[in-house]
């Protein structure tokens, strides 16, 4: 597949260092406009997330007025005590941490090695292994927590959490993706360059991609961290609430036949916020340029 | 084809090792040596305080509870089920998912063989039919029940002319076409805002519950034959096409918001709805009354215990499981928790006979729903009983939403059901 | 011809170790998704077809053999057809304005803004909102009597919609959500691939007075065009398995909708599956949604191919 896209663009040669700097005085900048675009589409954005906080902050009775309440209460307190008594939320949240972590870091690692042989080295079966990785993607993942159950309970990992992070370790989506950026964003004259100084290509891994993968790497991080720790569908089936994840102790708040969503929306707050940490630490790892440098350097 | 032949050594190794999960009595730990027990409930059982009160009685045994959202509970069991690993020892059952699991009852312990059979004039006769398989196996004992009550709004009522004491309220709809005719003069009095009632699916269920024989007769679905499925069908499509209806889908944000502007003057109610009609309208108290129901009995709601093949500890389990059922037990939790009891000698008891609730101006509550559930008649649901009624009420919403005529829905219906089958 | 051509350039004489560097490496750089898809996917990809056979319900001890009999019921199946044709209708109206808004939105983002981490995060917040939280302010904004979308209608004098009964509607309402939920999460994916397209390409374009959305046409989209294929690919599969909108949208009903007018594919296998617990039947259709949406993969790529080219 990746064999038909578009070589990288190249540009021409990069201006002189004087001129670079009168350009970037020129560079686009943001005007009023740009930033009330911004805030309209954060408003629209958060909206659903601070309305969680409103009713995370009543009573359950909240829900019946209409128009909904869109001012905080003064329950948010208590709700979260509730919280923390009926589940064992610490809990829940180290192994959700556990979880997402190991489930990022291998996808990110094992995504880019794989998008770098497939972007830029040449081996046979290479089109063919990237499509059938491709097709894996494809197939609907809803029945496959039966079978992958009774795999589980031959392996005695029911229960545990490797249940949940072993089979998501690497997946279809990282490697396209990280391929289809690497393609893109690896110039191939540099490590042509670098295997005629004799690098190994692990070195040219390390040295080159790695640095460029840089901003793609924190994207697919995030994303990755993101879905590991939102799901639920199978660690619902295969752990306890004695031992469980957050998507896990989230069902157990809202059990009642009539959900309390003040408690359920209490519990989806305390969920997220270890999230946003973990955004802002990667978001500040998307920063281009790199490569420019080192093709220049 | 060639693949599949080729796979079989594979599948038969995996389902021989699943199946390896499988208590078989032999690996049963001695009656009194030390045990632990797992109870799988979806989270509104109120059994907090009795595992304490069972450990102190029985030191050896060690309970833990596992809550998961109802949904979520009934498809990890099945999970489980399937797979014959990883189901506790106890797992609850709902009305609304259990006809399906008692239809394959081999997966779970019948619990005549461990001796229920004594304690079975606990239940009323319905009760303790659905937890029952054709051939005779008893899977669960019952907990709570819903029971079936109408509930109304004074104020409403008041405005259309209509009376508001409930035992005359009672007296105005005997039967359901007394309903609909009520109904009808509601409508009459142009009550602004307000309609008769909120939709038609508790009705559709209240009417089939009534009746002797439902969607199943024995094996068979009889959907099409049975005068009893249409009539429910016919007077709940009625009593929408009379304009009855304030098309307020169950659990909407328009049906939450309903209970206190007052959209809708009637709701079928069962007990667990008072608690909700509370929440969703704080400030209504006394607006809402609680009368019978059209037609009698009713009930909609409830769980059972059941004790799954595949623990390790059935007869343990099955003590417990006896246990937390027996009416005093029952009594605690419908104290502490409301969740109305399922055992019929506790209805002459002060505990549910005295039982009034202020919201409801004192309506006596503990008697209106004791007589609902007493007086059900036990009908076999029948194992796809839950996706039937799915389709007759899409049926009926299509009707509301102005998509269908009632022949052309029930014509609809006809098909989709045939689909099911 | 972006592939490292070393081969040819180094001669023989660098000896057995590069060379088994140059041959061997890429094999152990996509090793461990193999190892680990051989380890737990494949076993359920051939127990679902095996499953496919026969009739099989989760919770009974008998699977009777019925060789293909669940894919010939299965193509006179209407409810099955039906949600086919409302997934392809969902996806259609979902995905391109969702890619083009994302597109838009990286593109304001690569600027250098002032809070760039905050704008940023928020375009995964819808992502990370309870989906609780949402299913009850889409009902809201959705609502027949009270609803927002209605109320604003009705000040240009259109009659209120009944956004779930009809099919239109609720395929619009569906694919509102669709679009709120993922357009942050592609504009992430953009982005990162932007950081690749050398700035000094901008600095050149906005001397010779290339507007905004000029070198977002020009330079932008040519130069992340394998990310924007990615997306393409991974929007068709996602958007064929469309599940949570329509099952949040409905009230969590397995039906979507009563006339399953908003019920999609994937929706309707978790209604088999999970819902009437029919495992062969639901496996089977497993399979023929697996190969639709191989199809469509191929269709879209085909598409991409041919635009690319013209």
């Amino acid at each position: 597949m990746a064999t038909t896209l578009a070589p990288p663009p190249r540009h021409v040669s990069p201006p002189p260092t004087a001129r670079r700097r009168m350009r970037r005085a020129l560079r686009r900048r943001p005007g009023k406009l740009t930033y009330l675009m911004l805030t309209a589409i954060a408003f629209f954005s958060f909206f659903p997330l601070y309305w969680s906080v409103v009713v995370a902050s009543q009573d359950n009775s909240a829900l019946g007025k209409i128009p909904p309440p869109v001012l905080l209460g003064g329950n948010l307190w208590f709700n979260l005590k509730r919280a923390f008594t009926m589940v064992p939320f610490e809990k829940a949240l180290i192994n959700s941490f556990l979880v997402a972590g190991a489930i990022t870091v291998s996808v990110v690692l094992f995504s880019t090695l794989a998008g770098f042989a497939f972007a830029k080295l040449r081996f046979r079966g290479r089109n063919v292994l990237l499509l059938s990785i491709v097709a894996t993607m494809m197939v609907p993942t809803t029945l496959g927590i039966i079978p992958l159950y009774m795999l589980m309970a031959k392996i005695e990992w029911t229960g545990t959490i490797y249940a949940v992070i072993v089979p998501a370790m690497v997946n279809g989506f990282g490697v396209f993706f990280m391929t289809q950026y690497l393609s893109e964003a690896v110039p191939t004259e540099l490590l042509e360059a670098g295997r005629v100084d004799g690098c190994s290509t692990i070195r040219l891994f390390w040295h080159v991609v790695l640095p460029a993968a840089r901003p793609a790497a924190a994207v697919l991080g995030m994303l990755t961290f993101l879905t590991a720790w939102n799901d639920f569908f199978w660690p619902l089936v295969v752990l306890t609430p004695e031992d469980p994840t957050v998507q896990v102790v989230l069902s157990t708040l809202s059990a009642g036949r009539i959900t309390d969503y003040s408690l359920a929306l209490t519990g989806a707050l305390i969920a997220i916020l270890p999230l946003l940490v973990v955004f802002v630490a990667l978001g500040k790892q998307i920063i281009g340029g790199i490569m420019q440098g080192a093709v220049k350097g | 084809m060639r693949r599949f032949t080729a796979v079989v050594p594979i599948m038969a190794v995996a389902l021989a090792v699943a199946a390896c999960g499988n208590g078989d009595g032999d690996d049963q730990a001695a009656d009194d040596g030390p045990v632990s027990l797992t109870i799988a409930t979806f989270g509104e059982f109120g059994y907090k305080e009795l595992y304490e009160e069972y450990q102190k009685l029985h030191p050896n045994v060690k309970i833990t509870e596992r809550i998961t959202k109802t949904e979520d509970h009934h498809k990890n069991l099945a999970a489980h089920l399937a797979t014959n690993t990883g189901a506790a020892d106890i797992e609850a059952l709902e009305e609304g998912w259990i006809g399906q699991f008692t239809a394959n009852a081999s997966k779970f312990v019948d619990l005549n063989e461990l001796g229920a059979g004594d304690i079975k004039s606990q239940w009323p006769e319905w009760k303790w039919n659905v937890a029952t398989s054709k051939d005779g196996k008893t899977i669960g004992l019952g907990t709570d029940v819903g029971g079936m009550a109408m509930c109304y709004r004074v104020d409403l009522f008041k405005k259309a002319g209509l009376p508001t004491d409930r035992a005359e309220v009672s007296k105005l709809w005997p039967t359901w076409d007394q309903y609909i005719e009520t109904g009808k003069k509601f409508e009459a009095a142009k009550v602004p805002g307000a309609h008769f009632f909120d939709g038609p699916t508790v009705m559709y269920r209240s009417i089939l519950g009534q009746a002797p024989i439902g969607l199943y007769d024995g094996d068979n679905v009889v959907v099409d034959s049975n005068p009893e499925v249409k009539k429910a069908f016919d007077l709940s499509a009625l009593a929408v096409t009379s304009g009855l209806s304030a098309r307020a889908e169950a659990w909407t944000p328009a049906w939450n918001a309903g209970f206190a502007k007052g959209t809708f003057a009637t709701l079928g109610c069962p007990s667990w709805m008072m608690a909700y009609i509370q929440t969703q309208a704080k400030d209504a108290s006394g607006k809402w009354d609680i009368a019978d129901v059209p037609g009698g009995g009713g009930n909609w709601g409830g769980s059972w215990l059941t004790v799954p093949k595949q623990s390790k500890h059935q007869k343990q389990a099955y003590e417990l499981a006896k246990w937390l059922t027996a009416p005093e037990q029952q009594a605690k939790v419908f104290q502490k928790y409301g969740n109305f009891p399922s055992t019929v000698t506790l209805y002459e008891d002060a505990v549910i006979k005295d039982f009034v609730n202020p919201y409801f101006n004192n309506a006596p509550v503990g008697q209106i729903f004791s007589k609902s559930v007493s007086t059900m008649k036990p009908q076999y649901l029948g194992p796809k009983a839950g996706d039937i009624n799915t389709q007759i009420i899409n049926g009926l919403t299509r009707i509301e939403q102005g998509k269908q005529n009632p022949d052309q829905s029930w014509q609809q219906v006809l098909t989709d059901v045939k689909a099911l089958l | 011809m972006t592939q490292l051509a070393t081969e040819e350039r180094v001669g023989p004489r660098r000896g057995l170790l590069h060379r088994l560097d140059v041959k061997g490496s890429p094999y152990l750089y996509i090793a461990p998704f193999f190892i680990l898809f051989l380890g737990f996917g494949v076993f359920p990809l051939i127990f679902t077809a095996w499953v496919s056979l026969h009739e099989w319900s989760l919770l009974s001890e008998e699977h009777t053999w019925i060789g293909f009999g669940n894919y010939t019921k299965l193509f006179d199946d209407p409810a099955f057809w039906n949600a086919l044709w409302n997934t392809v209708s969902i996806w259609v109206i979902s995905t391109v304005p969702q890619l083009v808004l994302a597109l838009v939105l990286a593109h304001i983002l690569n600027q250098r803004l002032r809070g760039q981490t905050f704008w940023r995060m928020s375009a995964l917040i819808p992502n990370i909102t309870s989906v609780a939280a949402v299913a009850i302010i889409f009902s809201q904004l959705f609502g027949r009597d009270y609803g927002l979308f209605n109320w604003v209608l009705g000040l240009f004098g259109i009659d209120k919609i009944d956004w779930t009964a009809n099919t239109w509607s609720s395929h619009v309402a569906v694919a509102t959500m669709i679009i709120w939920r993922w357009t942050g999460y592609n504009a992430l994916i953009y982005l990162a691939a932007m950081q690749a397209v050398p700035k000094e390409l901008y600095d050149s374009a906005s001397l010779d007075g290339a507007t905004s959305f000029q070198q977002l046409r020009k330079i932008t989209v040519p130069a992340i065009r394998p990310t924007i294929i990615f997306t393409v690919i991974i929007s068709s599969i996602g958007g064929m398995q469309v599940l949570a909108e329509p099952l949040l949208f409905g009230g969590n009903g397995l039906t979507g909708g009563s006339d399953r007018q908003f019920q999609t594919l994937a929706l309707y296998l978790y209604e088999v599956a999970f819902g009437r617990f029919d495992f062969g039947y639901a496996s089977a259709s497993s399979w023929v949604m697996f190969l639709i949406i191989v199809i469509v993969a191929a269709i879209n790529f085909g598409i991409i191919s041919r635009l690319r080219r013209s």
